[in-house]
C-alpha cells in the first residue's frame, strides 16, 4: 500500500533522511518509531506530497482524496464548533452532513458537537482531528503522534479507534516515540534514528532478535541498545 | 465549485464568530449613520455625503485590506489551509471562496452605505459599481499581504500602514492639494471623488480603478507564484 525506496532529504546542509526504505502492507498498522527530530514527520510530509524528497521513490496505493491525515498541529477552526469543523470537510468531500454526527459519535464527541473548538481540551481536539481524518473513510490514514500528550484513558480511546479503522479495511501509518504504544498497536514497525532506518519488522520479532523480550516485547531497550540514545 | 462553496460557507460562519473582523464590517456604516443623522442633518454647511464618503473610503481602504490579509494569514499560520489542500481544495478555489465571501459581505455593507446616503437610481448604481470594484481591489491587496506575511501578526503589522495609506489618503487629500494630486492615482480617491459628486467624471474614475486593479492583480500573481500557499 505504501512503498519508500532510498528516500533522501536534506534541509540545507543537514541530512534529515538517508536512504529510507520500507514498505507498508494493506490493512496493516505500521509504526514509524523514533525520538523527536528523527525525521518521522518529514516522512509523512513527503508521503502526503507536502514536501519533496531530494531523491528516491515513494508511492501510495491511494489518491489524496482517499487519504486521511492527522498532524500534531491540528489546523482546526477554533471559533467554529465541532460539527461546523467537520461540515466544511463533508461539503468538500461531497458526503452527507449526517455523516459528521456519526463520525463525532465514533470518537466520543457527540456531546461536544456544538462546543467551540477553542473551548475543547487537548484530548478532545485530538479526537476531533481524528474525526476529520476519518470522515471520508480513507483507505490510508496518516497519524502523526496520535496520542502524544494525552491522558491514558483518552489514549486508550484513540487506540481503540485505530483498531476499528484497521478492521474496517484502512491501512494506518502512525508515528510515535512511545514504544509501548507501538508494541500494542502495530503489526510492523520501523525504528528511525537521525534519518536512518536502523531496524524494521514485527515488534515481537525485533525484540527477539535483540533479546529484549521480558514479559512483553521491550522495543525501547532495542532502540537504546542500537543507538545509545534515549527516547525523548 | 463545490470546494469554493464550502470555503465560502466556512468563511461566513467564521466571520460571524470573529469579532475582530466582524466589527470592521459594522462600525463604519454605523459611524456614517450616526454622524449623518447627528451632524450633517443639523448643519447646512456640511456636505450631505461627507461621512458616507469618509467612512466608505476607510471601510474599503482599511477594513477589507486588513480583514483579507488576516484571514489568509491565520489559515496559513494555524495550518488549517494545509488540511483543506490535502482534502483536494485547490489554492485558487480557496482564494475564490475567501475573496468571494468578503466581496459579498462588502457589497452588503455598500448597500447599507447607499441607504444611509439616500442614494437612488443612477447615483445608487454608480455608488455600488465603484464600491464593488474598489472592494475587489482591496481584497487583492489584502490577499497579497496575507500570502507574503509569515504569520497573522506580521500580516496585521504590514496591512495596517498600507491600509492607512489607501484608507486615509482621500481624507488628507481634501485638505492638501499636493496630496490630492498624488492620491488621484489611488482607487480609494476615485471612490471619494464619485461619492462626493456623482456628476464627476465617472469614466475617468473607472479607468483609474481598473488600472489599480490590474496593478494589484499583477502584484498578487507575483506573490502567489513566489510563495503560493505552501506555508499552510
Amino acid at each position: 500500500m505504501i512503498k519508500l525506496n532510498n528516500i533522501v532529504k536534506h534541509f540545507g546542509e543537514q541530512v534529515v533522511l538517508s536512504d529510507v526504505t520500507f514498505e507498508v502492507k494493506e490493512r496493516e498498522i505500521f509504526g514509524l518509531l523514533g525520538p523527536s527530530g528523527a525525521g518521522k514527520t518529514t516522512i509523512i510530509n513527503i508521503l502526503t506530497h507536502q514536501l519533496e524528497a531530494d531523491s528516491g521513490i515513494h508511492e501510495i496505493g491511494a489518491t489524496s482524496f482517499e487519504t486521511g491525515l492527522m498532524l500534531d498541529e491540528d489546523g482546526l477552526y477554533v471559533r467554529l464548533n465541532c460539527i461546523e469543523n467537520l461540515n466544511i470537510f463533508a461539503d468538500i468531500y461531497g458526503i452527507p452532513r449526517k455523516k459528521t454526527l456519526e463520525t463525532l459519535k465514533s470518537v466520543g464527541l457527540e456531546n461536544a458537537a456544538k462546543k467551540s473548538v477553542g473551548k475543547l481540551s487537548r484530548g478532545m481536539r485530538q479526537r476531533l482531528a481524528l474525526a476529520r481524518a476519518i470522515l471520508h473513510e480513507p483507505k490510508v490514514l496518516f497519524l502523526d503522534e496520535p496520542s502524544s500528550g494525552l491522558d491514558p484513558e483518552t489514549a486508550r480511546g484513540i487506540h481503540k479507534l485505530i483498531f476499528n479503522l484497521r478492521d474496517k479495511g484502512a491501512t494506518v501509518f502512525l508515528t510515535t516515540h512511545n514504544m509501548e504504544e507501538a508494541v500494542k498497536l502495530c503489526n510492523c514497525v520501523a525504528l528511525l534514528h537521525k534519518g536512518v532506518i536502523i531496524e524494521q519488522g514485527a515488534p515481537g520479532e525485533i525484540c527477539e532478535r535483540h533479546n529484549a523480550v521480558k514479559t512483553v516485547p521491550d522495543l525501547e531497550s532495542v532502540f537504546i541498545k542500537l543507538t545509545g540514545a534515549e527516547l525523548v | 465549485m463545490r470546494n469554493v462553496k464550502a470555503i465560502f460557507i466556512k468563511q461566513a460562519k467564521d466571520m460571524i464568530k470573529n469579532p475582530m473582523v466582524l466589527i470592521q464590517f459594522i462600525i463604519y456604516p454605523v459611524v456614517a449613520l450616526v454622524m449623518t443623522e447627528l451632524v450633517v442633518k443639523s448643519s447646512e454647511y456640511i456636505p450631505a455625503n461627507m461621512f458616507i464618503t469618509m467612512m466608505a473610503g476607510i471601510f474599503v481602504g482599511m477594513a477589507l485590506v486588513t480583514s483579507t490579509a488576516a484571514v489568509i494569514a491565520e489559515d496559513m499560520e494555524r495550518k488549517s489551509l494545509r488540511f483543506l489542500i490535502m482534502a483536494g481544495v485547490k489554492p485558487h478555489e480557496y482564494l475564490a471562496g475567501i475573496g468571494g465571501f468578503l466581496l459579498c459581505a462588502g457589497a452588503v455593507v455598500s448597500v447599507v452605505f447607499g441607504l444611509i446616503g439616500n442614494f437612488t437610481g443612477m447615483e445608487f448604481a454608480k455608488f455600488l459599481t465603484v464600491m464593488i470594484m474598489t472592494i475587489a481591489a482591496s481584497i487583492m491587496l489584502g490577499a497579497t499581504i496575507g500570502i507574503l506575511a509569515k504569520n497573522q501578526q506580521a500580516a496585521t503589522a504590514i496591512s495596517m500602514p498600507v491600509a492607512m495609506i489607501f484608507g486615509f489618503a482621500p481624507m488628507i487629500a481634501s485638505f492638501n492639494r499636493t496630496v490630492e494630486k498624488v492620491a488621484d492615482i489611488l482607487y480609494t480617491q476615485q471612490l471619494n471623488v464619485i461619492v462626493n459628486d456623482f456628476s464627476a467624471n465617472f469614466a475617468k474614475a473607472i479607468l483609474v480603478i481598473v488600472v489599480n486593479m490590474t496593478v494589484l492583480l499583477i502584484f498578487f500573481v507575483i506573490a502567489y507564484k513566489k510563495k503560493g500557499l505552501k506555508s499552510g
